[in-house]
Parts: structure tokens; sequence; C-alpha cells
């Protein structure tokens, strides 16, 4: 072999590499079974569990009135199935019962409601609402402003609005919780198992002095990287096409865009995800650092910053530029666009230039760390 | 002390922070991953994209617009604002909603007493859909009471009171939760990884054969952890108070306790664990399984109320469901005891069993 030919990207020592990958892996049933299996698994178990529908909040009433207004009051929150309205207790006192953590609201009724009512008159009820969960509370709020204009019903008016808002809930009309969740999901679990599985693969290679052998071959760091990462990447797409299954006809979450750009983002995604375990993989060395890495730099983030559950618009806009950085980020854009909203190649540009950039950073700081680390 | 566990001590503190990148992991990343979730998350739905179609000349619409606007919920579109394709808008994300007027416009039908206005949202995040209707029917409501001066008001009128948390910040809710899943997360972890490394390399099975007991052994290999999650309490307690004014209106020594509590059953979970594992792989990966439903199910991002009956009870298995609970009725409502007895015994109890296994496990690879 001429030295030029050695410094060229040869795909038969790439292959090579995969080759002996693909052995590894079949070898150990552990890693092959996880990979596959457990997105799906643990994709269907959250998907039933993480649920924003919100009904059946706890609301405790002390009605001091006891009429007929002040009983219509209560149905008007039971009506929407929202809440489920207890009498309180007579022995605590409205603090105390969100003090002990036994509803998300009190709701206290004064003597003389129906009498204010009847006179024309507007009556003022008190809520306390616990704002240390202030998601529940922001709903609950929500939900009052419209119970107080549905309201007037019970001084026996017709609710006359001039002007009438008619809501089209588009990509997903029932407002179902599940449609929103699941596409998300999937790429946070699948992100953080690619991870995993680079990052504790060739940490254990560098622990066991195996990749120093390796390197000392004439593979090139590139050839090693990428017969490290294809085999990966066809097990992630393995899984995501059991994700994808689950999601279509176990929530049966629809799926309007093009399959080919699905493939397309999901190549995309494993990538970067796979390249950053590599990365974590060659700067750390070691497995028990490598995972603390993994679980930081991977499950945190995906979880907290990609919007899967808070709104990225929401963030201060340093911030928002700053999960940019993120490809979960991107795929969950992708993912929820292409799943709900059947979004073709020109909305999804942003998105796909994203990780195609991210993959690219992520595979060249893989490969230049393993040079550094070549020469003595 | 035994000076078989303080020698098992000192080996493993030193072990534990002698590599400079795993003190960076254990006492500034989770300092710095605080300080990045408390200042950027937020569960309010803000800066939702709003396309509203007018013609020029209608004051009504305009005046809805620039309520709309001046309401800090909505935010103009972006891309063309000639673009008439709505659905291309929502399906780009350059809206989140658009909002169209009546075709003889808002200012006409008004006047003639009855319109109808079209809000066509992007309901592919389902919260925010029903967000997005919530603010607009609120901001709808006051333009019209506006133009009716002399209209009545309403019979009711609820006065609302946020306690615990009157400007309602997200950060008050959340750093709480998220103190107790760094804990949670850099315990098991390094728990289980550390005795699985002792597997591999076979230097356990000398510890065993050593004259040290098994419960030594067992608290030896787990005390210095319990150490390293206790250092890390008042570090991210810290943050949570100094940086995010969390306010701390409970007593020092109850949440002192539950986090002593909380780390030893999280330090105990990380044991057993290690006793499955054959190898740090499998150790890394169970970690992963276990740490994710732990944060999934603890009640810290959204809240657990909706949880299908026949899952309900596997929550009650999540030490760090008990220790969100406890810290947030800690910090926010000064301490409860009718919260804290039982959720610290169901921690405590958690934590025995889990021991317990462990330490029947060790007993048998004796044997």
């Amino acid at each position: 072999m001429t030295p030029a030919e050695q410094k060229n990207f040869s795909l038969a020592r790439a292959l090579s590499i995969a080759k002996k990958e693909v052995r590894h892996i079949v070898r150990d049933p552990f890693t092959l079974t996880m990979a596959l299996s457990m997105p799906v698994l643990l994709v269907t178990f959250f998907g039933f569990i993480i649920d924003f529908d919100v009904r059946n909040i706890k609301i405790y009433a002390v009605d001091r009135d006891q009429t007929k207004a002040s009983r219509e009051l209560k149905d008007l929150f039971t009506s929407a199935q929202l809440f489920d309205v207890i009498p309180a207790p007579e022995t605590a006192t409205p603090l105390q019962l969100l003090d002990e953590e036994k509803g998300k609201a009190v709701l206290i009724i004064e003597p003389g409601f129906q009498k204010k009512i009847k006179r024309g008159q507007t009556a003022h009820v008190q809520m306390g609402l616990d704002g240390a969960d202030n998601q529940t509370a922001g709903i609950i709020a929500g939900y009052v402003a419209a119970l107080q204009r549905a309201a007037v019903s019970l001084a026996g008016v017709k609710p006359n609005a001039p002007i009438e808002l008619r809501t089209r809930f588009l990509f997903n009309p029932e407002l179902n919780s599940h449609w929103f969740v699941i596409p998300g999901l999937a790429v946070v679990i699948v992100g953080i198992l690619s991870i995993l599985l680079t990052a504790l693969t060739v940490a254990r290679e560098w622990e066991n002095g195996s990749m120093e052998l390796l390197l000392s071959t004439p593979v090139r760091p590139f050839e090693i990287i990428a017969g490290k990462l294809a085999p990966y990447t066809a097990l992630g797409l393995g899984s995501i096409i059991f994700v994808y299954w689950a999601a279509r006809f176990v929530f049966g979450v629809p799926f309007r865009g093009n399959h080919g750009l699905f493939l397309l983002s999901s190549i995309l995604f494993l990538g970067t995800a796979l390249a950053q375990g590599l990365v974590i993989s060659v700067v750390t060395r070691q497995q028990q650092i490598a995972m603390q890495m993994a679980n930081m730099t991977g499950m945190l983030p995906s979880l907290m910053l990609s919007g899967f559950i808070f709104p990225i618009e929401s963030m201060p806009v340093f911030f928002q530029r700053l999960t940019a950085l993120l490809a979960p980020r991107w795929f969950m854009t992708a993912n929820r666009g292409l799943f709900l909203k059947g979004a073709g190649l020109a909305e999804l540009a942003t998105p796909l230039t994203a990780l195609l950039i991210i993959n690219v950073v992520l595979l060249s700081l893989a490969a230049k760390k393993f040079k550094t680390d070549l020469e003595p | 002390m035994n000076p078989t566990i303080w020698g098992f001590l000192k080996k493993e503190l030193s072990q534990a922070v002698r590599d400079p990148r795993m003190r960076v992991m254990l006492f500034v990343v989770p300092v710095v991953q605080m300080t990045l979730f408390g200042l950027a998350l937020s569960n309010e739905i803000r800066n939702i994209k709003l396309k509203v179609v007018r013609a020029p000349s209608d004051t009504l619409a305009r005046q809805l617009e620039e309520r709309c606007l001046a309401s800090g919920w909505f935010v103009p579109a972006q891309g063309d604002s000639k673009e008439t394709d709505y659905m291309h808008l929502l399906r780009s994300g350059d809206a989140h909603a658009i909002l169209i007027m009546p075709p003889e416009g808002l200012t006409e039908s008004f006047e003639r007493g009855h319109g109808q206005v079209q809000l066509l949202v992007d309901a592919s995040n389902a919260v925010r859909g029903r967000a997005i209707e919530t603010y607009m029917q609120a901001v709808l409501a006051q333009v019209v009471q506006d133009k009716m001066p002399l209209a009545p008001a309403g019979p009711v009128q609820f006065d609302i009171r946020m306690l615990y948390n009157p400007s309602m910040r997200t950060e008050i809710f959340l750093v709480p939760g998220v103190m107790g899943m760094m804990i949670c997360l850099i315990t098991i972890i390094l728990t289980s990884m550390s005795i699985a490394r002792e597997k591999e390399m076979g230097t356990l099975e000398t510890l065993i054969s050593s004259p040290a007991a098994v419960w030594e052994i067992i608290l030896g290999k787990t005390l210095p952890y319990v150490i390293i999650g206790m250092i890390d309490v008042p570090l991210v307690l810290g943050v949570a108070m100094l940086l995010f004014g969390v306010p701390m209106r409970g007593q020092y020594w109850e949440l002192a306790l539950s986090a002593f509590v909380f780390v030893c059953s999280s330090v105990s979970m990380g044991t057993m664990l290690s006793t499955f594992a054959k190898s740090q792989q499998e150790a890394m990966m169970g970690g992963f399984l276990v740490l994710f439903p732990c944060i999934q199910l603890s009640g810290i991002i959204y809240p657990l109320d909706n949880i299908p009956l026949a899952i309900k009870w596997i929550p009650y298995l999540n030490p760090l469901k008990y220790f969100a609970v406890l810290i947030r009725n800690i910090m926010l409502k000064g301490g409860d005891p009718a919260v804290m007895w039982p959720n610290l015994g169901a921690m405590a109890l958690l934590a025995v069993i889990m021991i317990t296994v462990s330490f029947r496990r060790f007993r048998g690879t004796l044997n």
C-alpha cells in the first residue's frame, strides 16, 4: 500500500471495522435487545403516563351561602369534567388543605352570594390556587376566566357576546395530548439510548486497551468512526421503525408527512446522537465518567431544553439561541411537523440543515480527537 | 470508628474525586445545569406567533390586534406578511395561530351586534393550542367590554389568589424538583458503577474473601456516596435560594433530614442495581432504565394526576417522587407535619427494603 492510498478514506477498511462491530453487537444479546426493544417499550410505557389533558382537578369548596345560586356555581365547575368539587371538611382551614397537598384549589363562597346576584350586583367569590404547582394553577386560572363569563347564566341571562370566537384546532382537532407527547418522547428516548450505546462501547475499548491496538493499524480515524457508527445507525433505524409502529397503531397518532423525509431526518438525528456518544467516549475514555457525561449532556438537555415539554418560545431569547446547538430540538420540530402537520421539504429546511451541520461538527470533533491521540 | 469502614471511606472518596473531570461532573455540572434550567425554562405559554388577517381600515380589528400584542402572550408571525397560504404558515411554524376577521370587517359586524371571528390554531402542541384559545377569548372579551362600558358587570367575579408563589414564577416550582433530580442522578450512577467496576475487575471477590464482614463492605461502599450526595445538597440549595430566590419557609433541619433520607435511599437503589449488573455496561444501562422512570414518575416536570389507574402504584416505588413532594412542601409551604412524616417514612422504608435485598444478594455471591 502506498502512503497516498493510506491517507485516503478507504471503504474497505471502514467496512471491516463495521463487520467487527456487527459481530460485537450480535454476540452481545444484551446490547442488541436493549437497542432494538428498549425505545419502543419506553415510548409506549411513558406514552400512557405523560398526559397533559386536564381533568378531575380537586377543588375544595367552602360554601357559606348554601343556596340554589351557590350550588349552580359549583355545578358550573363540575360540568366541564375538569374539576371535582369536594365540600371542604369543617375541621380544616382552607389554607391547611393546600398545605397538606390535599387539593389544588379552594373556592370560598361567602354568605349573601345569592342575594347579591338577585339584586343585580356582582358577587365576589374567593379562590385560592396552589401556586407551588404553577403549571396546574395556570391551567385552572385560564378555565376560571371562562367560567366567569359563563356565570352570567346564574343571573338568568343568556350569555350575549356580540362577537363570537370560532376556533379551529388544526392538525389535532381533539387536542389529544398523546399526539403531541409521543413524537417528542420518541426523540428523547432514541436520542439518549443512542448516545449511551456508543459512549459505552467505545469507552470500553479504551479501558480494555483494544482501541490503542486499533489505532496502531493503518486504519484512519475517519474509517474507524464510519465503521463504528454505521452498524449503530442501522440498529437505531430499526428501533425508530418500532417506535413509529407503536405511535401509529398503539396511540393512533397520524402520520401526514413524507416517509422519505422521515427516514432522512431520522438518519441525520441518529448520526448526531451516535457522534455525541463517540465524542464523549473519546474525551472521557472511562466508562464511569462517560456515563455521567452522557446523562448530563444527553438526557437532561433533551428532556428539558428541546421543546419536549417546556416551550422554546417561552425561553429568554439567549436561551432560545442556545437550544439551536441541540440536535434533539431540531429533530423534535421535524418529527412533530412530519407526524402531525404533514410538513414538506420547504418547511423542514431549517431543522434538516441544522441537523446536518451538527453532524459535521461532531464527527470532525471526534475525528480530530482521535488524530491527536494517534500522535505520540 | 470501625477501621475497615474508615479505610473504605478514604479509598472510595479519593478514587471518586481523584479525576479532575469527575470533580467537575460531581460538583460543578449540577450547579451549572440547575442555573441553566432555572433561567431558561418556563411552562407558561408565551410569544405565540399570531397573524391577524384584516382590512387596513378596520379600526376595531386593529385594536384587537394591538391588544393581543400588548398582552405579552402574542408576537407577530414571522415570514412573508403577504403570505396567504395559511396552512403553509402554520406548517412551517412561522405562525402558531391565525386570526381571521369577518369579511365585512369587525367594526361593522360589531355595530350590527353579531359577528364571527375565526381563529386557526396549530394544535400539534395540544397544551399550547388550548392556551391560545383561552388567551384569545380573554383578549376579545376585554376589547368588547371596552366598547360597551354601559353593559352591566357579570354577576360573579372570581378573586383569585395565587398562594405560595404569587407571581407564578416557573423557577419556584421547578428548581426544588430539579435539585432532587440532580442528586438522584449523581448518587445512583456513582454507586452502581463503582460496585460494578469492582465486579468487572474481580476486586470484589478479593474483598469478599477478605476478613471484612458483608455489612462492612456494603456500608464502606455506600457511605462515601452518601457523603458526596450530601455535599451536593447545600451547593444546589445555595443556587436555588441565592440565585432564584426560592423561599425557604420551613425549617432547615426538616430539609436536611429529608435530603439525608433521600440520598440514603437513592444510594441503596444504586447498590441494589449493581448487585444485578455483571459489568459496568450493564450497570449503566440499568442505571438509565432506573433513572429515566424515576425522573418521569416524580411529578417534577409534569403532574402525576393523570396516570392510568392500572399503573398508579408505580410512582409509589420512586424515592424521588417523595422527595419532590417533601422539598416543595418544606421550601414553599413551610413543611406540614401531615406531609412530612408519611413521605419520609415511605422513603426510609424503600431504603431499608433495597439495602436488605442488596445485603442478601451479596451474601448469596459469597456462598
